[in-house]
């Protein structure tokens, strides 16, 4: 089997569009790529205006990506954190309560790590499936930063420091845009270049494999969580300053946005496939299509609908999902009448 | 060795060895299971003795009208858990849209158009939520999370975000306001919901498909069941559930607006965490949700007359699940040692 598989490998590897086909084949950012490339078609028709104030666009791809490209590391592991909405708010209300502006950044991103490995030791030592403790984690944390918060939003202390935080450093890159590059270059070398990073892709794959490979799979999940949770307070610190404001119950649409961003960028969810560049197309595609609805006037209901459709579709369409959908449409159609046969229903249950 | 049947009987009838579990797996076992009944207790115990204005006739007849909404949706909700799909984030649209439908409908057209319009609403919600789920396989959080925003954005539209009055002494808000002794009506549509839910989950064939989809959800399916329905049926349960327990809290207010059921999703998870519904599904019934509701509601209750901040309240709830959860997990593992 495997020599045949080697086999068909190497001869197909010859072509250059054979090694094209196969590049595709192996990507997951498939889906991102179509979504955005209709979506740049779409904008350059009607609503120019979006590359023109090309400045505007790229926060908001900032805004959206920079949570979804910590929840891609823990995607990639077949884990999901869903309390990274609550993360940024609780670090930005930590950021404004504190005084001195330096310790206060600190503070805030020490709220992500701890958020982190409090998340992480439920779903690694206790064994709590991570949609369920996260979500636990989403509330607690919401509470936690309306009780820090006196429930009212809070003002920064140091607001000159806020208003130069929002002030392009060089051409339109605002440092909140810098911060967002760097994360992503280094996310993309840590998962694609970086041993730790590479055996997440593992954990996500096969977990048992990956404990037997002899890797730290609790230490995996750990880091994973960790890192989610810190680029999750750094984009709550950074809504703080740039707003010299915090809100203790900001990120709400975050959840939905960066959800979409990852999943459309192909990351599986039951994890061991997916990219961080597929997050930032996802990311880029849903920034674009934000900033030109809300230039062409679209209301903020039509927006979430919009965006709440586009994440259906992307989480049915997955392609590792189709393939289930179509067996079991074949076994439907087949009926079950040849599922008696035994070599057939042999069959079907080791191909689904 | 004579003939296989008989060594199969005998291997059938042979004593299982016995079950040798540690101490702490049996505390914990014990606890996952009956935890709820001694917290209750106590809970109801301290406030009856220790909080001021608790055991007051007026109090729980407001105990009952908050318990009811969310004990709806929640005992509803156990259908989609115990199935093993974790939860139904747009119980939190299902719930608004079906109070907006009903009062906003039923001001122009009466209530007969105004049901069947809130039905069509539940069973398009349900459908969705279900073949998204039981047939593309896609994660039913990120599913009904994402049904949430296209529900309530739709929602949000269509009402322009503005509130419904219902008129002054209408049938709805009699039945709202209405009370047998001192239990309001809609704690008895709690109750009659959980006597309905509970028959249909223990008793009929789908509710043995559905507790057994979320104990092997292979097995289930090679038994020949076809699984996505299924699935759209726990749905489809929940979604009608949801819409009850919209008509029910626009009863009691006489009003809707597209933003009153926030936090439902939650709260009607947390009861039925807290009942000893386990989220790894299979292992739950009706009747634990609705004790889970009522710890959920008193606990609430005792935090609000003790002057707590909504704050902290969230944070006892979020606490709650995460230690109800863990509790669960742990008991499972040492279970199986």
């Amino acid at each position: 089997m495997s020599q045949t598989q080697t086999i068909q490998l190497g001869s197909r590897s010859t072509g250059f569009w054979s090694k094209l086909k196969l590049t595709i084949a192996r990507r997951t950012e498939g889906r991102g790529v179509a979504l955005l490339a209709a979506v740049l078609i779409g904008v350059l028709l009607t609503e120019q205006t979006v590359f023109t104030a090309y400045s505007v666009t790229l926060g908001r791809i900032a805004l959206v990506g920079l949570v979804a490209l910590g929840l891609t590391v823990v995607i990639l592991m077949g884990e999901l954190d869903l309390s990274v909405a609550s993360t940024l708010a609780l670090a930005g209300v930590v950021t404004a309560s504190i005084p001195d502006l330096g310790l206060g950044i600190m503070a805030g991103l020490a709220v992500g790590v701890v958020v982190g490995i409090v998340n992480a030791f439920l779903v690694a030592v206790i064994g709590i499936n991570s949609f369920i403790a996260t979500l636990g984690m989403l509330f607690f944390l919401r509470g936690l930063a309306l009780v820090i918060s006196n429930e009212a939003p809070i003002k920064l202390n140091n607001v000159e420091a806020g208003i130069a935080f929002g002030q392009p450093l060089l051409g339109p890159i605002t440092p909140r845009i810098l911060v967002f590059i760097l994360v992503f270059i280094g996310l993309q070398i840590f998962i694609s270049r970086i041993r730790v990073g590479r055996e997440f892709l593992a954990v996500g794959g096969n977990r048992q494999a990956a404990r037997d490979a002899g890797i730290p799979v609790k230490l995996r999940i750990f880091t994973g969580f960790i890192i989610s949770g810190v680029v999750a307070a750094a984009a709550g610190v950074m809504n703080t300053l740039e707003r010299t404001a915090a809100d203790p119950i900001a990120g709400s649409t975050v959840l939905l946005a960066s959800f979409a961003a990852a999943i459309i960028g192909g990351n599986y969810l039951k994890g061991g496939r997916g990219s961080v560049v597929g997050t930032l197309i996802g990311a880029a595609s849903l920034g674009i299509i934000q900033v030109a609805l809300t230039l062409a006037a679209v209301q903020v209901p039509i927006q979430q609908i919009f965006i709440g459709l586009l994440l259906l579709i992307a989480v049915t369409t997955d392609p590792n999902n189709l393939r289930a959908v179509i067996s079991s449409i074949r076994t439907l159609r087949t009926g079950r009448g040849k599922a008696s046969e035994p070599s057939e229903a042999g069959n079907r249950s080791t191909s689904s | 060795m004579g003939d296989p049947l008989t060594q199969v009987n005998a291997l059938a009838t042979e004593q299982p060895p016995k079950n040798e579990l540690s101490t702490g797996a049996k505390v914990l076992n014990w606890m996952a299971d009956n935890g709820i009944f001694v917290l209750t207790a106590l809970l109801i115990g301290v406030a009856v003795i220790g909080v001021d204005g608790f055991a007051s006739l007026q109090n729980i007849a407001d105990v009952f009208h908050r318990a009811a909404p969310i004990g709806i949706v929640a005992v509803g909700m156990t259908f989609v858990v115990i199935s093993g799909n974790y939860l139904d984030l747009s119980v939190v649209a299902q719930v608004a849209t079906a109070a907006v439908i009903l009062i906003a409908v039923s001001n122009e057209y009466g209530y007969f158009l105004a049901i069947i319009a809130a039905m069509i609403a539940a069973t398009v919600f349900g459908i969705v939520n279900g073949v998204a789920v039981g047939y593309f396989k896609a994660n039913a959080v990120i599913v009904t999370l994402s049904t949430t925003y296209i529900g309530l954005g739709l929602l949000r539209f269509f009402s322009g975000g503005s509130i419904f009055f219902g008129p002054y002494e209408s049938p709805l808000a009699t039945f709202g306001a209405g009370k047998l002794g001192p239990v309001p009506y809609s704690a008895l549509v709690l109750l009659a919901m959980t006597l309905i839910l509970s028959f249909v989950l223990n008793r009929t064939n789908f509710g043995f498909t559905v507790r057994s989809f979320g104990v092997n959800e292979r097995a289930t399916r090679l038994g020949g069941t076809n699984t996505g329905l299924v699935i759209i049926g726990a749905f489809l349960v929940t979604a009608f559930s949801a819409m009850i327990a919209g008509f029910v809290l626009a009863a009691f207010s006489n009003t809707a607006v597209s933003a009153m059921s926030t936090g439902y999703d939650f709260r009607a998870l947390a009861a039925i965490i807290v009942g000893g519904t386990s989220v790894f599904g299979g292992k739950g019934s009706v009747m634990r949700t609705l004790l889970g509701v009522v710890f959920v509601s008193v606990l609430t209750n005792v935090l609000v007359l003790l002057n707590i901040s909504f704050g902290y309240q969230q944070m006892a709830l979020g606490f709650l699940i995460a230690a109800a959860v863990s509790i669960d997990a742990l008991a499972r593992r040492a279970g199986k040692k």
